[in-house]
């Protein structure tokens, strides 16, 4: 399983080095759709939906919708983001919880670069 | 990396989206020129042995399947024409053993440069159309030993169908091929035996005409559930049964020969040759009749003998948007009478399906400019921090509905169209010999002179002057500069219409830049 993600991974960081330039300049949201594809793979705990809310965003991306700042949703359990280690530890992505559903909004910590 | 370096490899990469998984999976095949040469090696050989007794010894091993039955002891030994039919479109031999050996076409598309018509087969592979094998070696042996006596020497076919009847005495057991021939390249034949014994019927080896590495070549069969095999020349792994099937075609990229029964279905063998190319058999039933096709896969003609034999047009992997598509265009092309024009047109109508997007992202423009002090302020502020400027834009744009991008879908939309057209042009016969105008005279074949690709490069780098783009990165900018150049190299090899559709997809692409560009200018001057 975690295969499959980092070679998806590996796919879509290549297509962001690359490919990216034929079409560049296209997406209306932050972070981008294959930025947002990224964050769903390493951080939902099911890669099924992970797959499924990257192509619905894809095909969100068009100009019957508005765009800006969209962050991906994910449902994990709280106990999986419960900081269990004292000490010094990279903090590579936040989660912030959505309004009250459960669901926690993915912020990849491009913004501070320090430690948690 | 160097920029020269990462265009060289943005260049290979982009090869293997586009076309690679052809050049990957696909057996190469050498080219005809190869063909041709075994068969003036071989002919000689045949015609020796024909001129003596039937040879026992020597079989042909390699070219016989291997479970239904036992091998005969030689196919090619009669091969004297014994019957020719001649439709209002082709020419049709039949051999000592009641085989077709031979398909001319008479149409003129089907000619060659010098005017001369087009042979289905051009090397002597085993097994033929109609050939008959029996599952009993000893009875097998002796129908390949046995010339056919025939009805009618010489047929025409012009209106009515005919029927011939070939008639093969094997130490008084009888069998009695009765073959119809309707006009439009499909035939049903019946064959009737004195008495029951199990055997088999070949559609034959698909035809030989066009056989390259970019298209499939080989054997498909459609399934009872409608589900399509493919066993491409070089991949059959053996013997492969399929129990009521509705088609068994033999194929190159352009001609075929198949048996299908849509009705009751046929029980379709599929076995491997020497080059491990595909050879299909259906087993036989005494007086049943059964239904055949050899000819061009052209759309028109197989639609008229039956819709579901469209079926045998394929167009590889990418059939399920490369068959609609080919239907749009031969729709557009009942009211164009130019291949080329059809092309424009088609990539004309995508762009109007896409107007609606378009033209709200047209309308949002219009907001932009207000925007024009907060977004020199948004891009003052995160000056070093690329992630943090994007985020904030994008809110804003948001905030006041005025994104002037255009969104992953509509561009990710373009891949599979690309792909479809690609796949139409190589597969479908109809555009073989296409013209377009002045010097473009096959749309199918890549520009001999060069022009489209060098006129595609031109119109993408103007599309990119009219664009208005910020990059972040230096590098990109770099490698986004030079993409048209990548591009011109790239399309090159291209079949001319593929190209052609690129080119008209970015002159609409620049015309509509315009527009806009022309719209932001009219409100800054309102202003």
């Amino acid at each position: 399983m975690n295969m499959i993600r980092t070679l998806l991974s590996g796919f879509l960081k290549l297509y962001q080095k690359f490919f990216t330039l034929l079409g560049y300049g296209s997406c209306r949201y932050y972070p981008t759709c294959s930025e947002y594809a990224k964050w769903q793979l390493e951080t939902n705990p099911s890669l099924l939906r992970a797959l499924l809310s990257s192509a619905i965003r894809i095909l969100r991306c068009n100009q019957l919708f508005d765009g800006g700042i969209d962050y991906p949703k994910v449902s994990i359990r709280p106990s999986g983001i419960r900081h269990r280690h004292h000490g010094c530890q990279k903090v590579r992505y936040w989660f912030v919880p959505d309004r009250g559903n459960g669901k926690w909004n993915v912020i990849k910590n491009t913004f501070s670069k320090g430690h948690s | 990396m160097s920029t020269q370096m990462r265009v060289v490899i943005a260049t290979v990469l982009s090869l293997i989206v586009f076309i690679g998984y052809d050049y990957l999976f696909m057996p190469k095949i050498a080219p005809q020129a190869a063909d041709n040469n075994k068969t003036a090696m071989s002919a000689p050989q045949t015609a020796a042995q024909t001129e003596t007794a039937p040879p026992s010894v020597a079989p042909a091993v390699s070219q016989e399947p291997q479970k239904p039955k036992a091998a005969p002891v030689r196919g090619d030994t009669f091969d004297r024409v014994i019957s020719t039919v001649e439709t209002t479109n082709m020419t049709m031999e039949f051999d000592a053993l009641g085989r077709i050996s031979q398909v001319y076409l008479k149409d003129r598309q089907y000619r060659d440069e010098a005017g001369e018509e087009l042979k289905l087969f051009n090397t002597p592979k085993i097994p033929k159309p109609l050939e008959v094998r029996f599952s009993d070696p000893r009875l097998n042996d002796l129908a390949f030993k046995t010339p056919y006596s025939v009805s009618l020497s010489s047929v025409t076919v012009d209106g009515e169908p005919k029927t011939i009847t070939f008639t093969q005495d094997l130490e008084g057991f009888v069998v009695e091929k009765v073959v119809t021939i309707y006009p439009d390249h499909h035939y049903d034949f019946v064959v009737r035996l004195s008495e029951p014994k199990p055997f088999y019927v070949s559609p034959g080896y698909r035809p030989d005409l066009r056989i390259d590495a970019y298209t499939v070549h080989g054997a498909m069969v459609e399934e009872a559930d409608g589900t399509l095999t493919i066993i491409e020349d070089g991949d059959a792994k053996g013997t492969e049964s399929f129990r009521k099937a509705r088609i068994a075609v033999a194929f190159d990229r352009y001609y075929a020969t198949a048996f299908y029964d849509f009705e009751s279905g046929i029980d379709v063998v599929v076995n491997k040759d020497a080059e491990e190319n595909p050879v299909l058999f259906v087993s036989g039933e005494s007086g049943r009749t059964m239904h055949g096709y050899i000819g061009p896969k052209e759309h028109k003609i197989l639609m008229a003998i039956h819709p579901e034999l469209t079926k045998i047009i394929e167009f590889g992997w990418f059939t399920f948007i490369a068959a609609p598509m080919f239907k749009v265009l031969l729709w557009l092309h009942t009211y164009i009478p130019n291949w080329g024009w059809t092309i424009v047109a088609l990539t004309f109508l995508i762009r109007l399906i896409l107007y609606p997007l378009t033209y709200k992202g047209m309308v949002s423009m219009h907001r932009l400019k207000e925007l024009a002090p907060k977004i020199k302020e948004i891009q003052a502020k995160y000056k070093g921090d690329p992630q943090k400027m994007n985020a904030h834009m994008m809110e804003l744009y948001k905030k006041h509905k005025a994104n002037p991008l255009g969104g992953c879908l509509p561009m990710l939309l373009q891949i599979p169209v690309f792909f479809a057209i690609y796949r139409v042009l190589l597969n479908a016969i109809e555009l073989k010999g296409a013209e377009w105008i002045l010097w473009i005279d096959d749309l199918s074949v890549m520009d001999p002179y060069y022009v489209l690709p060098i006129l595609m490069g031109a119109s993408m780098w103007a599309h990119q002057m009219v664009t208005p783009s910020n990059f972040t990165d230096p590098m990109q900018e770099k490698i986004f500069k030079w993409l048209p150049v990548v591009f011109t190299f790239f399309f090159v090899t291209f079949p001319a219409g593929l190209v052609l559709y690129w080119l008209t997809n970015n002159i609409f692409s620049i015309a509509q830049q315009l527009l806009i560009n022309r719209m932001l200018e009219k409100n800054k001057k309102a202003e």
